[in-house]
């Protein structure tokens, strides 16, 4: 069941249909928060939010996925083939694929930094969408790219409370993917989005011993009290799968 | 009794969820996957997953084909070839892990083998813990261990810990005391 009915005075939850993060978060993001995915290249983020959103469309949920780096067609190429994948879910509007460069083209977004007014018309836009097509999980991939356009960080902070209010408000839970270099501090490369986000995911890479480990760490959920222990993670036709991280070992380097 | 006999009979006295050391001589090795594999998880129906740490999974399908042992619900993880460097030919009953350091894999791919398969109950075999042992320190050793039979046990599946007794020291000992519900010695 992707909502799971919780005692009184706790939160309705989106269960992810990620048993390993629904587990560790006690039963799934409490619904409507906006939860940044941080990490660098290669570390899982995207094919978790796909995840994420096909299993929310398997149990009845219209999810959306706003595509900024590469186009979709190219990434559904890439993506891993989940077992549990079905044509039907797209077919039917379920889960759709955007790719933001076209609504940019819509909103007449055509120069290379997004002003004020522009930020705030395409948080409305995405917040109409949402709206108007009954969105409950919603990924935009990346929210990096977007600020690179937006660029001042007062425009930045102003355009994710205004998306973050609304998507809120609409009982849409969100992911938003944060590219961030493996040598970098902090979650996100302008600072703000880490702040305003209810919610903070870290995938990484962690070297042990000359072996290179994939692994996810939940450091924030509002909302839910849940393990800030980090895991390691594999990518499967299965889905996500996490273990916790062996700490017996001599461990080296961050991640 | 023949080792395969003596193996899958006591196998089959154990309830399910067991874990158990099995510690056996380098020369009953064949003939105790054989007891182990042919006997007691086709009698018991049990989906196997496989994790050698010890020989490359291609020599394991080799002997189990000299063996005529059916392959259906058997499953390799292997764990050393990579490390080897050798040209392993891809089977698709095997699934790699980089080394045999990479513990966290080990049970990553234990848990997607058993995922595909949730109906059936599961027997799961470490090959070795010797092998094991030579790749990773006491501690980490003793704490996946921990998890991953706790895991298993949760689940209702066998796990069957190989150790050979040639290679065998005091905190392999200590080890399989640990993580173990029984230990079955093999006679000569």
């Amino acid at each position: 069941m992707p909502t799971k009915e919780r005692d009184a005075g706790e939160r309705e939850r989106c269960v992810t249909g990620i048993d390993a993060i629904d587990h560790i978060l006690n039963g799934g993001i409490p619904r409507g928060n906006t939860v940044l995915i941080s990490g660098s290249v290669g570390t899982g983020k995207t094919s978790m939010c796909i995840e994420f959103l096909i299993r929310g469309a398997l149990e009845g949920e219209n999810s959306l996925y706003l595509s900024v780096t590469e186009p979709t067609d190219k990434l559904l190429m890439n993506v891993i083939p989940f077992d549990f994948f079905d044509d039907k879910l797209a077919k039917q509007g379920k889960l759709q694929f955007v790719d933001l460069p076209k609504i940019y083209q819509e909103l007449g977004i055509d120069k290379e930094e997004i002003d004020f007014e522009q930020a705030r018309l395409l948080a409305d836009t995405i917040a109409g969408m949402v709206e108007n097509q009954k969105i409950r999980r919603l990924v935009l991939d990346s929210v990096t790219s977007v600020c690179y356009r937006i660029k001042d960080q007062e425009r930045i902070r102003d355009f994710l409370l205004r998306l973050g209010t609304v998507l809120s408000a609409k009982g849409c839970t969100s992911l938003l993917v944060s590219e961030i270099r493996s040598s970098e501090e902090g979650y996100s490369h302008w600072g703000v989005e880490e702040a305003l986000a209810d919610g903070v995911i870290v995938t990484g890479n962690l070297e042990r011993r000359g072996d290179l480990l994939r692994t996810l760490q939940i450091v924030k959920m509002r909302g839910t009290t849940h393990s800030r222990a980090k895991y390691v993670l594999d990518l499967t036709t299965s889905g996500v799968l996490l273990v916790p991280l062996l700490k017996g070992g001599s461990v080296t380097g961050g991640g | 009794m023949s080792v395969s006999g003596e193996v899958a009979e006591k196998l089959s006295t154990l309830r399910e969820a067991s874990a158990v050391a099995l510690r056996l001589k380098t020369v009953q090795y064949f003939d105790a996957i054989q007891g182990m594999l042919d006997r007691f998880a086709m009698k018991k129906n049990l989906e196997v997953v496989y994790v050698t740490t010890t020989i490359p999974a291609q020599s394991i399908l080799s002997a189990l084909e000299v063996l005529e042992v059916p392959m259906d619900h058997i499953w390799l993880v292997d764990c050393i070839s990579q490390i080897m460097m050798s040209q392993a030919k891809q089977h698709p009953h095997a699934i790699i892990v980089e080394s045999p350091t990479m513990l966290e894999n080990i049970m990553l791919k234990v848990e997607f083998l058993l995922r595909k398969h949730p109906d059936r109950s599961a027997l799961v075999v470490l090959d070795s813990i010797n092998s094991l042992a030579i790749h990773n320190n006491t501690k980490i050793l003793s704490e996946f261990l921990h998890i991953l039979v706790n895991n298993l046990r949760a689940r209702g599946a066998y796990t069957v810990i190989f150790s050979m007794l040639e290679y065998e020291t005091e905190d392999i000992r200590n080890m399989l005391v640990l993580v173990s519900d029984e230990t079955i010695e093999l006679g000569d």
